[in-house]
């Protein structure tokens, strides 16, 4: 098992969705937010996170994705995550990440309330 | 409008754009230098360890990193510079540093103003970040304790223990920052590893110093810890992780809570092993408990379902197989003018001593019932035993053949309780004059023979019946069983006298060995 984090972009119409793989920790937490806030910085304002190939997320990551959540709503925008494990799904609601940005089961459904 | 209320005017509403956003630093300091006199400046805040930093500055401006001195408590104008303090209430939070142009004391009345409201304005936000670090951790320690509880129901519900060491090592590695872990599993002596994410630096040397110390070790000053793991009044496993990610990007030592946090996940391994373990014994004691039916039906199987029935010879049997299956056997065979009788008993308990009966069995059944005399039965029968056996299996047997006609009773004993005869009233023993069957392969058994005229008795028993234990430990022993069989009766009769006897000296003490009785009479 590694502990390294990918990410993958994929442009849609309205947005972008980002695929995670590996560890959601401080290092692939930068690399989300870099992801993220070029995306943003080129206009993107519906952000979709598929996080079906990780398994694990730390409280330095969740402080960073709490982090591009607030940018995006800065800038009016919106945040989605889809796919997550039991755990970090329940993560998300204990972390107040489900305040904030919506949790979806699958991908097909995020990107249809997304509208992306 | 005059010219001072509406720079001021103007100058509060870029202050007051920077309270809707986040207050950075470069745009609270870009907004004195845009809306004074001075058009080049830095801006120090007070960070966390309560030193005055450098928060933003002018290109060109000169300024150390952290202020030494304590700033002023009020503005100071001097030449070509002022100091204006950031307060709020009495808190000191952080100083501007201006310079380069010219001002009036109007000027200086717009700075003590607009710092006034930046010291407002940087004392809420911090107040924010700190309700909002605030419940960030309330929110961290909820996750905690959650994690732990939901451990806790995956270790009731699952026997999995490959599941659940990933579980563990993931929200372990969750819960404390780490970007490494390892979980080892104690293999005789050393440790061997068993689930891991990523490489953890712990040694052989390490772990074994562990093992010594039955403490955590803690290595690379501090940035990788392994702990215990305790099960079964012993170290079973150990749980280690590495590389504690701070929050700027670096690598710090475990504090104490992750290391309090580390030896909770440590226990709840143990006891998930623990669990895992008594499962693996539970079913090793369930295929034990199918051996031993599977043997009793075996020798149930073999061990005759009926007696025969033959001319002028009654015939009793007892057979009570202990809980757990022993090696007695009996069988009867008819003959020409009588009967032979047998009681075996071989060494060791449950399968083995199951199969060994059945081989016996099966070896006896061809040699008697081909008319061999006793002797030559019980020396093939040696032979065939020893050959086809373990080496420290072997069977003490007694095998009596009556003849009605010629009034005699021949027989073997191999090692077996004596047998006994009561002929008018007088009993004699018929004792072993051989070893058992298959301890020695050249052993060779004779046939004794001895007067048996009509009225007599034959009892053979197995030392379940003399070895009987009362609660105490005490024996049954051979003077009751022979003042059993002095008293004239059928011999159904005294088989259940026999048994009613052993039943009352044993009490409540539980049956060890099988017990096995035949008893035959002539008329």
């Amino acid at each position: 098992m590694t502990e390294e984090l990918k990410v993958a972009v994929e442009r849609k119409p309205q947005g972008a969705i980002l695929y995670t793989k590996g560890y959601i920790n401080n290092v692939g937490g930068e690399e989300i937010a870099n992801r993220a806030y070029e995306l943003m910085d080129g206009g993107v304002r519906t952000l979709l996170l598929n996080l079906r190939e990780t398994k694990i997320v730390n409280s330095i990551g969740i402080s960073i994705l709490i982090e591009i959540i607030e940018k995006m709503m800065d800038k009016g925008g919106k945040i989605g995550f889809c796919c997550l494990t039991p755990v970090i799904h329940k993560t998300f609601q204990i972390m107040g990440l489900a305040n904030y940005a919506s949790i979806y089961d699958n991908e097909e459904a995020a990107v249809k309330e997304l509208g992306l | 409008m005059s010219l001072l209320v509406r720079r001021f005017a103007e100058f509060l509403n870029d202050l007051q754009q920077l309270e809707r956003t986040a207050a950075r630093s470069e745009a609270i300091l870009e907004a004195f230098t845009r809306h004074t006199p001075f058009p080049a400046g830095a801006l120090y805040l007070r960070d966390r360890d309560a030193n005055l930093r450098l928060a933003a500055k002018s290109q060109q401006f000169v300024a150390p990193d952290i202020l030494a001195d304590e700033p002023p408590t009020e503005v100071i104008a001097a030449a070509d510079r002022v100091l204006v303090p950031l307060r709020s209430g009495r808190d000191h939070l952080g100083l501007l540093a201006l310079s380069g142009g010219e001002y009036s004391d109007e000027d200086l009345e717009v700075l003590r103003a607009a710092a006034a409201f930046v010291g407002t304005l940087v004392a809420n936000q911090r107040m924010s970040q700190e309700m909002r670090e605030g419940d960030f951790q309330l929110k961290y320690r909820l996750w905690e304790l959650e994690s732990l509880y939901d451990i806790g129901l995956s270790i009731a519900g699952t026997l999995n223990i490959d599941e659940l060491a990933d579980e563990v090592l993931f929200r372990m590695i969750s819960l404390i920052n780490a970007r490494r872990a390892a979980l080892f599993l104690r293999d005789g002596a050393g440790f061997k590893p068993y689930r891991s994410f990523g490489d953890v630096a712990v040694s052989d040397a390490d772990l074994q110093r562990l093992l010594e110390t039955e403490k955590p070790v803690t290595l690379e000053n501090g940035t990788v810890v392994a702990v215990p793991i305790n099960g079964n009044n012993q170290i079973i496993a150990v749980l280690a992780a590495g590389d504690r990610e701070t929050r700027d990007g670096g690598i710090g030592a475990f504090e104490a809570n992750e290391l309090r946090l580390l030896s909770l996940f440590a226990n709840q391994v143990g006891i998930a092993l623990e669990n895992a373990r008594l499962h693996r014994e539970a079913l090793l004691k369930q295929a034990m408990e199918r051996e031993l039916e599977l043997a009793a039906t075996i020798q149930r199987d073999i061990l005759p379902k009926s007696i025969p029935a033959i001319e002028a010879i009654e015939i009793a049997a007892l057979s009570l197989p202990a809980r757990q299956v022993g090696g007695d056997y009996h069988a009867f065979f008819e003959r020409e003018n009588g009967v032979t009788l047998l009681v075996a008993d071989v060494s060791g308990k449950s399968m083995p001593a199951a199969l060994l009966v059945s081989a016996l069995h099966a070896a006896v059944q061809l040699l008697v019932r081909e008319g061999r005399e006793l002797g030559e039965v019980a020396t093939e029968l040696n032979r065939h035993i020893h050959h086809w056996s373990a080496e420290n299996k072997f069977i003490t047997l007694i095998v009596a053949s009556i003849d009605r006609e010629a009034e005699t009773l021949q027989y073997v004993n191999a090692g077996h309780n004596p047998g006994y005869v009561l002929i008018n009233g007088q009993l004699e023993q018929l004792k072993s004059h051989g070893l058992p069957i298959g301890m020695l392969a050249q052993s060779k058994y004779m046939t004794q023979t001895r007067p048996f005229p009509a009225g007599s008795t034959v009892v053979l028993y197995s030392d379940g019946i003399t070895e009987a234990e009362d609660e105490a430990t005490a024996e049954f022993g051979n003077d009751r069983l022979e003042a059993l069989v002095r008293t004239a009766c059928s011999p159904e009769e005294m088989r259940d006298r026999i048994a009613a006897a052993v039943r009352e000296f044993v009490g409540a003490a539980p049956q060890y060995d099988d017990e096995t009785l035949v008893i035959a009479r002539t008329r």
